[in-house]
C-alpha cells in the first residue's frame, strides 16, 4: 500500500511467485550503448508528428550516444497518465507540460530546478514566469499561445465603418457591436462564452486584467481579486454579454462566427488553422483585445518542455530540450501546426510569422499578455473565479458580490 | 410454434420497427455521412450534398497507422473472446451448480471488481505492472481481461434458467462432469456464449482507458487510443474521427449480424423440458 | 447430484487465478488507502482512521454528487429496461428483415462511448439538431444548448445514456426469451391465455434471471457514470456525478487519493446495497419450476 516502494515489492514479490509464475515476462529488451531517454509529447495530428519525429531524428544524429524514446499522449487523458506515471515513481525523463501544470508538479517537487542550465537562455526565450515557482525555473517555453479578437470585415462594412477601422479601446468597440447587434434578428455583435470548464476565464481574464485588476498584489501576499478596477472590468465584460452577445460553448462561437452570425468574438490560432483547413470563405480582421484606452492585455498560456527529478539522464534531456526549443526547429513547429507563438524571440522575427498579418497580431499580443499566478493550486483557484464570473453573468445580476465570494475562497487555496 | 399474424399488426410491428431504427442510428448515419466529407465544414448544407470521398479513411491508414491499430485490436480482441467463452463459461458453471458458501464469496469477489470505480483501481494496477514486466506489452493488454466478470455474471445467470434434469440424466448415464459440462450443458449456453462473445468483444474493442494508461509505444496502440489521439487539442477533426469511428464499427456489427442468430437459434423448440 | 468439490474449484480456476494476480492488489490497496490522508506526488501519509468516510459524508459536493448520481440510476434504468424488453419482444417473433434490425438497434451499444459523446455534444448545442427537432415539435429550449443548462443537461446525457444501452439488454432479453420452452406458451394457448396475459404470467416470471442480471448490471455501470460527463460537460451544471468526483479529487484538481478511495469505497457500498436488494426482491418467489 501507499506510494512506499518497500511494501509494494513485498506484496508484488510474493503475487509474483504465486500468481503470475507462468507468465513470460518480456521486457523492452535491448540495452543500448549510451543513455536512452523518454520523452513524452501531445502533437500526434499527422501535419506535425513527422515533424517531431524528424526533429528526433536529427537530434540522435547530432548526439549518437543518446537514443529518444518518443511517446504519444492524448489531450483529453494525458495529465492523468502523467500523475499516474509520476505517482508510481516511473514517468519519463522529459515531459510536454501545459503552463498551468507546472506549479502543481513542481511543488511536489517532481520536476527537475533546471535554474543553472538555462541562465544563458533567459533573454531568448519568452514565458519563463510561467515556468518559475518559489524562484526556480522548472521547465523551458516551447510553444506558447495567447488569445487576439477577430472581426468579421464583412458585417462590420455592413454596420458602416471604414475598411480599416478597429476599435482600440472599449468605447469603440461597445459602439461597434452594437452597430452590428442592429443588422439583424440573426446577427450579434459579440461572441461571448457560456460556462465552460477552463476556457470562461480565459475569456473574462483579459478584461479584468486590461482594467487594471489584479489577481494577488505583486508581492504575491495579497489577493486583490475583488478590488474596484477588477470589478469595473467584469462589468464591461458583462455588458458585452448582455446587450450583444451571443451565447454558446467556444466551439459554438467559433461555428457561430464562421458562419457569419458574430460581428466579434476573441479566439486564439486555432481559429486560422481551422479557417484555412475548412477552406471557409470569411474575410476577417484580427486585432488586438481592447483596452478602456488603448489596447489591452490578453491571456498567455503555453506548452513547456520539464524534466523528471527522478530522471537519471538529465543532462541528456537538456541537451533534448535545448534542441526542440531551438529557433530554428520552433519555427518548423510553428509551420507545421499553424502556430502563430513561438517561445524564442529569434523565431519571432522569422518570415514567416511577420509575412502574415494575423500572427502579426500573435506576436504583438504576446508581448501585452499575462499569465495567471503560478500556484498549485490554480485549477482550484481558476474554478473559483470561473465560477464568480458565471454567476455574475447568469445569476442575480451583481457583479462585486460573486468576485468577493470568489476573492475570500481563492485566499484559502492561495499558496502561502 | 405458429401464431397467426394479422395484416394490421404485421403493419404495426414494421412501422415500430423502422421508427424505432431511424431513432437508432440517426446519430450514427450522420457519423458516416461526416466520414465522407472533404475538408471543410459539417453544417447541414454540405451534408445534404451528394459529394464523397474516401480521403479521410486513405489518409487514416496511410499517415496515422490504423492498419497497426486494427491489427492489435483484432489481435487482443481474438484472444480475449475467445478466452473468455471458455473461462466464464467454466466459472459460470461451478458458481451455478455447486451451492457453498465459498462458491458465494467467489462470486462477491466477481461482483466486487465490477463495483470498483477504474480511477481508483488504475493506479496500483499501474504500478503491479510495471513491477511485473508487463506494462507495455501485450501481456498488459490481454491477461487482466480474461475473464470478464459481466460475462460470468450474464452465463450464470443463464445457467440457472435451464432446468438441470439433462445434466442429471447425462450423470446418471455414466457420463464424466467435463463430459457433462461441454457436450451437454455448453450447446444449450449457446445463446448466452454468442451474447457473452459480443459483449467481451465490443468492450474490449471500445475500452480506452486501461491500453492508454498500461501501454506507450506506438506498437502496441490499439484503436481506441489511437482515435483519441486523433482528438486535437483545440478543434475536433470531424471527418478524420467519424471515418475512424466508423472503421471501429464495422468489425463489431459484422461480428454481430453472424453472431445474433447463435444468440436466438442456439435451442430447438422442446430441447428443455421439467 | 452435485458437482465434486474438485471438480468446482478446478472450474472456478480461471477466475481465482485472475482475480488474484490483477485484482486483489488493487481491491485491496485502494481500501487500505482509504483509511489514510495519502495525497499523490507526496512521499509522507498518515493513518487518519475514519476520518475521510466522515468528512466525506458531511462534504456537500461529495452528497450533491451523490445526489446526481441517484437521479441518474432512477431515471435511467426503468427506461431502459422497459425500452430493451419491448424491443427485444417486438424483434423476437420471425419477420423477414428482422437481423436488420436487430443489428440497427445494436449499433449504439458498439460504437466507443468517447466517440458518441462527442457527436451528442455537436447534437445538443445551440442551434443542434436536437434544439432545431424540439422547436420544430413547439418546445422551448434552454437558450445556450442543453448541456450549458442546469435544468436539462444530466436529462440530456440520461437520454442518451439510454439510447446508447437498450441495443445490448435488447441483446440480453432476447437471448433470454430463448431459454423460455415454447410448450408452456402452446398450453397457455390453449387453455385460453391471451397475449397480455401469457406476457405476465408466463414470460416475464421465466425471465427473472435475465432481468435480475440487466438489472443488476445496468445499476453497477449506471452508478459509476463518467465518461458521458468527462466529454459533454466537466461536471458542470449540476452533472457532478460520484466518479467525476472520484476522478476530479483523487486524480487532476487534487491529488487527493485517500479522500478519493474513501469516496470509492462508499459508492460501492451504496452499490452493493443496491445490488442485494434487487438480488432479495427478484428472489422471492421460486421459479416456476
Amino acid at each position: 500500500m501507499s506510494c512506499k516502494p518497500k511494501t509494494d515489492e513485498k506484496v508484488l514479490y510474493k503475487m509474483k511467485r504465486i500468481a503470475l509464475a507462468l507468465l513470460i515476462c518480456l521486457t523492452g529488451a535491448s540495452s543500448a550503448m549510451g543513455v536512452t531517454i523518454e520523452w513524452w509529447q501531445f502533437w500526434t495530428d499527422s501535419d506535425i508528428k513527422p515533424v517531431i519525429e524528424s526533429m528526433v531524428t536529427e537530434f540522435e544524429e547530432a548526439n549518437p550516444d543518446i537514443e529518444v524514446e518518443l511517446r504519444d499522449l492524448t489531450w483529453a487523458n494525458g495529465h492523468e497518465k502523467i500523475v499516474i506515471s509520476l505517482a508510481s515513481g516511473s514517468g519519463p525523463d522529459v515531459l510536454e507540460l501545459g503552463s498551468d501544470w507546472i506549479a502543481q508538479f513542481a511543488d511536489k517537487n517532481q520536476l527537475a530546478d533546471i535554474t543553472e542550465y538555462i541562465v544563458d537562455d533567459s533573454s531568448e526565450f519568452q514565458g519563463w514566469g510561467m515556468a518559475t515557482y518559489r524562484d526556480k525555473v522548472y521547465a523551458k517555453p516551447w510553444i506558447l499561445g495567447t488569445r487576439v479578437m477577430f472581426a468579421n470585415r464583412d458585417l462590420l462594412d455592413r454596420a458602416g465603418h471604414d475598411e480599416d477601422f478597429v476599435p482600440i479601446n472599449f468605447p469603440d468597440l461597445v459602439s461597434s457591436t452594437q452597430k452590428v447587434d442592429a443588422l439583424g434578428d440573426d446577427i450579434y455583435g459579440w461572441g461571448s462564452n457560456a460556462p465552460e470548464k477552463h476556457r470562461l476565464y480565459k475569456k473574462f481574464l483579459p478584461f479584468f486584467w486590461s482594467y487594471g485588476g489584479k489577481i494577488y498584489s505583486d508581492d504575491g501576499k495579497y489577493v486583490l481579486l475583488a478590488a474596484m478596477p477588477g470589478i469595473e472590468g467584469l462589468r464591461k465584460y458583462k455588458w458585452l454579454h448582455e446587450h450583444v452577445g451571443y451565447v454558446a460553448n467556444q466551439r459554438g462561437l467559433e461555428d457561430a462566427f464562421l458562419d457569419g452570425k458574430i460581428g466579434y468574438v476573441i479566439s486564439g490560432d486555432w481559429l486560422l488553422k481551422r479557417i484555412k483547413k475548412e477552406n471557409r470563405d470569411i474575410e476577417l480582421t484580427s486585432m488586438l483585445i481592447p483596452g478602456p484606452k488603448f489596447p489591452g492585455f490578453s491571456f498567455m498560456g503555453g506548452e513547456f518542455l520539464a524534466i523528471n527529478a527522478a530522471s537519471e539522464n538529465k543532462e541528456a534531456a537538456m541537451k533534448l530540450i535545448d534542441f526542440i526549443t531551438a529557433p530554428k526547429n520552433q519555427v518548423r513547429f510553428c509551420k507545421a501546426a499553424q502556430a502563430a507563438n513561438p517561445s524564442s524571440l529569434t523565431a519571432q522575427e522569422d518570415e514567416y510569422f511577420t509575412s502574415n498579418i494575423h500572427f502579426q497580431t500573435f506576436i504583438k499580443q504576446i508581448k501585452l499578455a499575462k499569465h495567471p499566478p503560478v500556484d498549485p493550486n490554480w485549477v482550484k483557484i481558476e474554478a473559483a473565479i470561473e465560477e464568480a464570473v458565471e454567476e455574475a453573468l447568469f445569476g442575480s445580476g451583481l457583479v462585486a458580490e460573486p468576485l468577493r465570494k470568489a476573492a475570500l475562497k481563492v485566499r484559502q487555496l492561495k499558496a502561502e | 410454434m405458429v401464431r397467426r399474424s394479422s395484416p394490421l399488426s404485421v403493419t404495426l410491428r414494421y412501422a415500430a420497427s423502422i421508427i424505432i431504427l431511424g431513432i437508432m442510428i440517426f446519430p450514427l448515419l450522420w457519423m458516416f455521412r461526416v466520414s465522407l466529407l472533404g475538408p471543410g465544414g459539417i453544417g447541414f448544407e454540405r451534408l445534404a450534398s451528394t459529394a464523397i470521398t474516401l480521403g479521410n479513411y486513405a489518409d487514416l491508414f496511410t499517415s496515422s497507422g490504423m492498419g497497426r491499430y486494427l491489427v492489435n485490436s483484432s489481435l487482443v480482441a481474438a484472444v480475449v473472446v475467445g478466452g473468455n467463452i471458455l473461462f466464464c463459461f467454466m466459472v459460470a458453471y461451478t458458481l451455478a451448480r455447486y451451492r457453498s458458501l465459498s462458491n458465494k464469496l467467489l462470486f462477491i469477489s466477481v461482483i466486487l471488481v465490477l463495483m470498483i470505480p477504474v480511477h481508483i483501481v488504475i493506479i496500483p494496477m499501474y504500478v503491479l505492472m510495471v513491477r511485473t514486466g508487463m506494462y507495455d506489452t501485450y501481456f498488459a493488454l490481454i491477461l487482466p481481461w480474461l475473464v470478464n466478470p459481466i460475462g460470468v455474471f450474464l452465463v450464470k445467470q443463464y445457467i440457472e434458467s435451464i432446468p438441470p434434469s439433462m445434466e442429471e440424466a447425462a450423470r446418471i448415464d455414466g457420463a464424466g462432469e467435463f463430459r457433462i459440462l461441454f457436450q451437454v450443458v455448453m450447446p444449450l449456453c449457446k445463446p448466452a456464449l454468442a451474447v457473452l462473445a459480443i459483449q467481451v468483444f465490443f468492450t474490449n474493442w471500445n475500452a480506452f482507458l486501461f491500453p492508454f494508461i498500461l501501454t506507450s509505444s506506438d506498437e502496441l496502440r490499439t484503436l481506441p487510443v489511437g482515435l483519441a489521439l486523433l482528438q486535437g487539442h483545440q478543434a475536433i477533426d470531424w471527418q478524420h474521427l467519424m471515418a475512424g469511428s466508423s472503421i471501429a464499427v464495422l468489425p463489431v456489427l459484422i461480428l454481430f449480424a453472424f453472431l445474433q442468430r447463435q444468440v436466438v437459434s442456439g435451442i430447438t423448440a422442446g430441447a428443455v423440458k421439467q | 447430484m452435485r458437482l465434486s468439490r474438485s471438480t468446482a474449484w478446478l472450474l472456478a480456476l480461471p477466475w481465482l487465478i485472475t482475480f488474484g494476480a490483477f485484482w486483489l492488489f488493487p481491491v485491496i490497496y485502494s481500501l487500505i488507502v482509504g483509511f489514510t490522508d495519502y495525497q499523490l506526488l507526496e512521499p509522507e501519509w498518515h493513518w487518519v482512521g475514519l476520518e475521510n468516510f466522515k468528512q466525506l459524508l458531511s462534504d456537500p459536493d461529495f452528497i450533491s454528487a451523490l445526489e446526481n448520481t441517484f437521479i441518474f440510476v432512477i431515471g435511467t434504468i426503468p427506461f431502459t429496461t422497459v425500452i430493451s424488453l419491448a424491443m427485444a419482444l417486438l424483434l423476437n417473433r420471425k419477420f423477414p428483415g428482422r437481423g436488420l434490425f436487430r443489428s440497427g438497434y445494436f449499433v449504439p451499444s458498439i460504437t466507443s462511448l468517447v466517440v458518441i459523446s462527442l457527436i451528442f455534444t455537436s447534437l445538443y448545442q445551440r442551434g443542434g439538431y436536437v434544439a432545431m427537432l424540439a422547436e420544430m415539435i413547439g418546445l422551448t429550449t434552454p437558450e445556450y444548448g442543453f448541456l450549458q443548462d442546469s435544468g436539462t443537461a444530466l436529462y440530456a446525457i440520461m437520454a442518451m445514456d439510454v439510447w446508447m444501452s437498450v441495443g445490448y439488454y435488447m441483446l440480453v432479453f432476447l437471448s433470454g426469451l430463448k431459454a423460455i420452452p415454447d410448450e408452456l406458451y402452446e398450453a397457455a394457448e390453449i387453455s385460453g391465455a391471451g397475449r397480455i396475459r401469457q406476457f405476465f404470467s408466463i414470460t416475464l416470471p421465466l425471465l427473472k434471471p435475465t432481468m435480475l442480471f440487466v438489472l443488476v448490471i445496468n445499476s453497477i455501470k449506471s452508478f459509476q457514470v463518467f465518461i458521458e460527463i468527462f466529454v459533454m460537460t466537466k461536471g458542470k451544471f449540476d452533472t457532478m456525478t460520484a466518479v467525476y468526483f472520484i476522478y476530479e479529487r483523487g486524480l487532476t484538481t487534487e491529488f487527493a487519493f485517500g479522500y478519493a478511495s474513501a469516496a470509492a469505497y462508499i459508492l460501492l457500498i451504496i452499490i452493493a446495497i443496491f445490488s442485494v436488494a434487487q438480488f432479495l426482491l427478484l428472489r422471492r418467489k421460486a421459479p416456476l419450476w
